[in-house]
């Protein structure tokens, strides 16, 4: 506490008027425990709401040696915006803070940055998957993202053991199609083919390997589905809707394969996946309604 | 251990020193009104009114008797230390980016701002002719052509001024002649601090490119890196002990788009020898724009984009600590 010991404690001139004004305080006091170097003052005033509180501050007086430049500068008077400050701290401009610790960073285990990203915390733990390659990114973060190539990888494995069952009742095609509680139309339903005549299986031969492509954006060209579609076998037709006037796709295309197991193949391996940062939903074509 | 914190600027701090004894501490900030406070405990001794501008910088002489502020209000003042009286003006054409004593005293440097069409320059007073200082003609002007100088300091000596550039040169300046002594450019972006050990054998300087570099100070040899991921603002040597001390952060202009935490806006601490990081200490809440180590490198204090200046007393497991190799 530079100047508190050799300047009497004079009192600041807002402490004066406060005084004036509240009248009947009682006088502050000050204790001095030499033994053990604490000073206590003890203050009387009245708050903001009018009540008498009582301040005691603490002060734990250290002695010091220093040189005598130094002690000469403690002597200096206040100036400037502190001009008027009482000796000691102005609690206004000095704060004590909270405790605070250096923290240590042992070099053996370091790697602190880490710890301190959460998103790079949640990087050690596999909360992300790639759809395309299981990888630890968002699809659309993918290396593969529009090439497919470890979709291919992927299909020329599992999926094809899959359909294999599948493909041998191949006019069962609707059954193939999520069975989520939606509404199938009855004479999509399991079993409904069953009534219809030879003829009309004939006509339906090529729809039944007909996919239908939804979710696409706006950008999308017949040629992207080309390429999209083609790894999957040869493709008869492509038909994308498209807006009239605009020329832009409407978000939905049709494409019909020659063999019904690329089809499924398309399915499996398609849907779901991230195109333009839209995730594509591929499922079976639904007969046309002029059937 | 508990820092203590001085409020007494509106705006970010832009340096704070220590004078020779390590008893007061110099402040200015962007805000007009340098700051001088007791070291102890942290009382506010003064301050310098009179700027104009933004304050850059500020020196103050061994014996603790003048001070120099250096402003964006294309000033430059001497103010007694005492009484905090103006004594002199110097009126530059620019803005005066750093400024500096000598170790006498007798002279002092200041370096301008290539604003307004006008170069950077170094200019060197001699403190004891007053008819100089009111006049605003210094005994000697180097122009600087290249990139403008951003941090200065005197060389051993005084025969020599060491700048640091914004385009991460730095450069050695002779103080009779003028002439360029030296040149290296070994950071490649703006250099932000340069700052010497207690013997000024080594100096190390601080960039925007995230790292800070030590130097041998006479042949400007690079001798350390110490990386980091953001920009660094200033760096400083212990003078008892191997370590350096790094304060930095992201630009001041990216703060508000994060948070506290990935702000990185702590001060961290380094092996001097081992480039590597073995202690950081929390608490701005913006980027640390200057660092400094008390001269009997007990303490050290710094001062952020938040306006605050902290004073650190090191914990006895500071000075405990061990390197693990």
């Amino acid at each position: 506490m530079p100047s508190l010991e050799s300047e009497p404690k004079g009192i600041s001139w807002a402490e004066q008027v406060e005084a004036g004004d509240e009248g009947s305080l009682p006088p502050s006091s000050e204790d001095y425990d030499e033994k053990n170097g604490i000073k206590t003052i003890t203050e009387y005033k009245y708050n903001d709401d009018n009540k008498l509180i009582k301040v005691v501050k603490t002060y734990k007086v250290e002695v010091r040696r220093v040189s005598k430049s130094i002690a000469r500068r403690k002597n200096w008077k206040k100036y400037g915006l502190a001009e008027r400050d009482p000796p000691g701290p102005n609690p206004a401009n000095t704060i004590i803070s909270e405790e605070i610790m250096m923290q240590f960073i042992n070099s053996k285990d370091q790697q602190p940055e880490k710890e301190e990203d959460p998103l790079a915390k949640l990087k050690n733990q596999k909360i992300v998957q790639c759809r395309i390659c299981k990888g630890d990114h968002w699809t659309t973060k993918c290396p593969y993202k529009d090439t497919l190539a470890p979709l291919q990888e992927q299909l020329t494995e599992d999926p094809n053991k899959k359909l294999a069952g599948e493909s041998t009742g191949a006019l069962q095609a609707p059954s193939s199609a999520p069975k989520t509680g939606k509404y199938i139309p009855p004479s999509l339903r399991e079993g409904a083919n069953k009534g219809r005549g030879e003829t009309m299986a004939q006509g339906r031969k090529d729809e039944a390997a007909t996919i239908r492509v939804t979710n696409l954006s706006e950008e999308t060209r017949e040629t992207d589905l080309q390429e999209l579609f083609r790894p999957f076998g040869p493709i008869s037709r492509i038909y994308l809707a498209k807006d009239k006037l605009t020329g832009q796709s409407k978000g939905f295309a049709f494409i019909n394969f020659h063999r019904r197991e690329d089809a499924a193949r398309a399915i499996a391996g398609v849907s779901g996946f991230g195109y333009d940062h839209l995730i594509l939903n591929v499922e079976w074509a639904k007969p046309s309604g002029n059937q | 251990m508990k820092p203590i914190l001085l409020q007494g600027h509106e705006r970010s701090i832009t340096q704070v020193r220590y004078n020779r004894e390590g008893d007061l501490i110099f402040s200015c900030a962007k805000d007009n009104t340098p700051n001088i406070w007791y070291s102890i405990n942290g009382e506010r001794l003064g301050s310098f009114n009179g700027h104009n501008g933004a304050v850059w910088c500020m020196d103050v002489n061994w014996d603790s008797t003048k001070v120099l502020t250096g402003s964006a209000d294309n000033t430059c003042k001497l103010w007694d230390c005492e009484t905090g009286k103006n004594l002199v003006t110097i009126d530059t054409r620019t803005g005066v980016r750093t400024c500096s004593f000598s170790f006498s005293g007798r002279v002092l440097a200041l370096s301008t701002d290539k604003t307004m069409g006008l170069p950077c320059e170094i200019q060197f007073y001699d403190v004891l002719d007053p008819q100089q200082l009111r006049a605003s003609k210094p005994f000697l002007s180097i122009p600087i052509e290249g990139s403008k100088v951003t941090t200065a300091l005197w060389g051993p000596f005084e025969e020599y001024m060491i700048t640091g550039h914004e385009n991460g040169e730095m450069c050695q300046y002779d103080t009779k002649t003028g002439e360029l002594v030296l040149s290296i450019k070994e950071h490649n972006k703006q250099i932000n601090d340069i700052q010497g050990s207690k013997d000024l054998t080594m100096i190390v300087s601080a960039s925007k490119d995230t790292t800070a570099k030590l130097f041998d100070t006479s042949t400007l040899d690079h001798l350390k890196t110490y990386k980091t991921e953001r920009p660094v603002n200033s760096a400083a040597i212990s003078p008892i002990k191997d370590h350096v001390v790094l304060g930095g952060g992201q630009e001041a202009m990216e703060v508000t788009t994060t948070s506290t935490r990935i702000g990185k806006f702590d001060a961290r601490f380094f092996s001097l020898v081992f480039e590597e990081e073995f202690a950081r200490v929390k608490g701005h809440f913006g980027p640390i724009n200057t660092v400094v180590f008390h001269p009997d490198g007990r303490s050290y204090a710094s001062g952020g984009e938040d306006g605050f200046i902290r004073v650190h007393n090191f914990d006895q497991s500071y000075f405990e600590h061990n390197f693990e190799l």
